[in-house]
């Protein structure tokens, strides 16, 4: 069975692009979130294999989340989606329960990659 | 994983070499501008570099003592003030210890009695004491955080990794997840903050298989190698905290691979065959007369001279990559005269092939060495002469339509014309009544072997290679050399140099049954022979070509052809030029045009210096190639 994917991110560019790589790839996209708040809601509701969270997110932004999510369930498998220059933040949400990170711009095997690495 | 590949000593030399380069250049600077931070810093992490990179290769006599030069280093941090010229020169002979180690590189090599002098003088110089003689114990009386039980890890990241500071943390992580991390070298914190893909050791307390661990280093990505050393410290060597293997910043520039040189040269030389090949299909599909074959072999024919383009293009380098090597000898040799020099390289991006430059580099070091010894004075001559004390020196690279130009010109006293004039009448280079040299003249004197007007040859330029080297090994290159010399202005020689070896564009010229090769780097243009252009001026056969008068040769007479010319037959001229001089030389006939292989060749005794190779023509008939400029 396919592992299921939320996609947590406020740009509908970058949600239709990882979704669309992770589809290619044989992932089921089962939700989408465009607030952190969102993110934990859905969450919460869909308790998905994996979540792809972006850091910089209104109402709530992605490393609150990831630390909500966590909390809730501590086995919960997160993937930060950080921009360049952005190291700090990525080991603040590492720090806060994520367990990997992808850098935009996007590469195709690079997501990937860290997919397998998470759901191992 | 086997590190110590012969492909890994390779890098290792190679990328040594660039962080030598940069050690010297900084220093250069750091003497100019004793305070700069920018300098300092610069030395500082290349030294930290090869230390990283000798530590992976398991060369320990080189990574320890850039280690305890490193320690060093840091403590002189900030005091400019104290980078007196003592100083600078235990700095500049600890970089000397540090490339003959880092040459004589091997698992095996120890120390060596340079390395620990140079520490010696250079703690000395600074007044600041030896560091311990081991990095494992740290210079403040800490234990060696290597030093205790566990599990020894090398670890280095992939080229190419995108946030390697947040990866080597993850790698941490993973770590802590299955044991007690101990010691990380260099310090987490720092491997935080690294810009580009690091090396980095690890001390693990830990239950876990090497499997077990290895998965956890790998689980944190973008994981090139990790060696899992299961016997820590066991050994006796301490383990040199290992580092940067990858310095190259990951976004910067083009994507780039490193190749052996040995290949690009097999690369070449079997383009250089193909070409030849190339010429010979193209004679022989041109008789057959067959439109399809003619279609596909002139196809074939496009695609081999792409390729060709492009593999000369690989084998391009930016000059500056051996003229950064120059200002730490022409600093030397200034201070070991007394003599004040500025040094000024320009052109340093002009590209060069890399096999050309590398044979370049030689003359170019005799070239400067000759300006800093004989041509430049030293600071009281210059007052005399109304000059400021310290002479100029520039190095300089330029690009003049399909050539490279490299001139070498100083400030100094310039070539004493009478006294070449009279050393020359007496070994009898020149007729005994020749009353001026001209320039070209000139350097023609000097060049001839063992000529020197130096009696007392110094320690400096004295070594072997003499002008004469220089211009014998520019114009087996197919360059040629040109001089400009002022008495009290100074002097400047200008390599002019083919920009690729192994393949030149010529003309083929004919007299009587035999080819030569005339590289068309100094063909002008060529003309029909026309009695009503050429004539006699007081002896001579001259050539008047739109006004101006010419010195004309016969290619048959230069080679001393007897056999009679074909009565009636067409001949042609071909006018040539080199430093501004220009000359015609009237031949059977022009073949073509073709490119041709240069095959270096040491001609035999008493051949004609006319020649500076050979080649091999379309149709398998070896030709030589001829220096034209020679005949001017």
């Amino acid at each position: 069975m396919a592992h299921t994917v939320l996609i947590c991110d406020d740009a509908i560019f970058m949600r239709t692009m990882v979704a669309d790589i992770l589809q290619q790839a044989g992932y089921e996209v089962v939700g989408e979130a465009s607030t952190g708040k969102e993110a934990v809601e859905k969450y919460k509701q869909l308790r998905p294999d994996l979540v792809t969270m972006d850091i910089v997110m209104p109402d709530m932004g992605g490393i609150d989340a990831v630390r909500e999510i966590t909390e809730y369930d501590p086995r919960a498998r997160v993937l930060m989606c950080s921009a360049m220059g952005q190291q700090a933040l990525v080991v603040e949400a590492i720090q806060a329960g994520a367990k990997d990170f992808v850098v935009k711009p996007f590469q195709p095997s690079r997501v990937l990659e860290a997919v397998q690495r998470v759901l191992a | 994983m086997a590190l110590d590949s012969a492909r890994y000593a390779e890098l290792f030399r190679s990328e040594s070499q660039d962080q030598l380069a940069t050690i010297n250049r900084a220093l250069l600077a750091l003497e100019e501008e004793p305070g700069s931070a920018g300098a300092g810093a610069d030395v500082f992490r290349a030294v930290h570099t090869i230390k990283g990179m000798s530590a992976t290769m398991g060369y320990h006599a080189v990574a320890e003592y850039a280690h305890e030069l490193e320690t060093l280093l840091d403590r002189m941090r900030g005091s400019g003030d104290r980078m007196t010229p003592v100083v600078m020169d235990a700095l500049f002979a600890a970089a000397d210890a540090l490339e003959a180690g880092v040459a004589a590189a091997s698992e095996s090599a120890e120390r060596t009695p340079a390395m620990s002098e140079a520490l010696e003088n250079l703690g000395s110089a600074f007044g600041v004491g030896r560091p311990a003689a081991s990095p494992a114990a740290a210079a403040d009386g800490q234990p060696d955080p290597f030093d205790g039980p566990g599990v020894i890890l090398r670890i280095r990241q992939s080229p190419g990794t995108t946030m390697p500071g947040v990866r080597a943390y993850l790698v941490a992580r993973n770590l802590a997840a299955i044991g007690e991390v101990a010691a990380m070298s260099p310090p987490l914190e720092l491997l935080q903050a690294a810009a580009a893909p690091q090396g980095f050791a690890v001390r693990l307390v830990t239950r876990a298989s090497a499997t077990e661990i290895e998965a956890a280093v790998r689980a944190a990505g973008d994981i090139e190698a990790v060696q899992v050393d299961m016997a820590g410290r066991a050994r006796k060597r301490p383990a040199t905290p290992l580092d940067t293997a990858v310095s190259e910043p990951v976004s910067a520039g083009p994507r780039q691979a490193k190749i052996d040189l040995a290949r690009l040269d097999t690369m070449m030389n079997l383009i250089g065959e193909l070409v030849l090949v190339r010429g010979r299909l193209l004679q022989l599909a041109a008789a057959l007369g067959d439109d399809a074959l003619d279609d596909t072999v002139q196809a074939t024919a496009r695609l081999v001279g792409d390729l060709q383009g492009e593999i000369t293009a690989s084998r391009m380098v930016p000059v500056g990559q051996v003229f950064d090597r120059f200002p730490r000898m022409v600093r030397d040799a200034a201070r070991s005269l007394g003599k004040e020099v500025r040094f000024e390289v320009e052109g340093r991006d002009i590209e060069l092939d890399r096999a050309l430059l590398d044979e370049m580099a030689e003359p170019i070091v005799h070239l400067l060495r000759n300006a800093v010894d004989h041509g430049l004075e030293g600071p009281q001559e210059r007052a005399v002469e109304g000059k400021p004390a310290t002479g100029t020196l520039v190095l300089a690279a330029s690009r003049d339509r399909s050539a490279v130009l490299v001139m070498v010109a100083d400030d100094g006293r310039g070539i004493d014309r009478a006294r070449v004039l009279e050393r020359a009448r007496a070994a009898g280079l020149v007729a005994p009544d020749t009353r001026e040299l001209d320039d070209a003249e000139l350097l023609r004197c000097i060049a001839h072997a063992g000529f020197s007007t130096k009696e007392a040859v110094t320690s400096l330029s004295g070594r072997g290679v003499g002008v004469d080297a220089v211009v014998n090994r520019v114009r087996a290159l197919g360059g040629s050399v040109e001089l400009r010399t002022v008495a009290g202005a100074g002097s400047t020689f200008t390599l002019r140099l083919p920009p690729t070896v192994a393949i030149i564009r010529a003309l083929l010229a004919r007299a009587g049954r035999e080819h030569y090769v005339l590289p068309l780097t100094h063909v002008r243009e060529t003309l029909a022979y026309d009695s009503r252009v050429v004539g006699q001026d007081g002896g001579r056969d001259v050539l008047t070509l739109r006004d101006e008068v010419l010195p004309l040769r016969d290619l048959r007479d230069v080679v001393h052809l007897d056999a009679p010319q074909v009565v009636g037959a067409e001949r042609e001229i071909v006018v040539f030029e080199r430093g501004g001089r220009r000359g015609g030389l009237v031949v059977d006939e022009l073949v073509g045009q073709e490119d041709v292989v240069v095959k270096q060749f040491d001609p035999a005794h008493g051949a004609l210096a006319l020649f500076t190779g050979a080649t091999i023509l379309g149709d398998g008939v070896p030709a030589l190639i001829m220096d034209l400029g020679s005949l001017l």
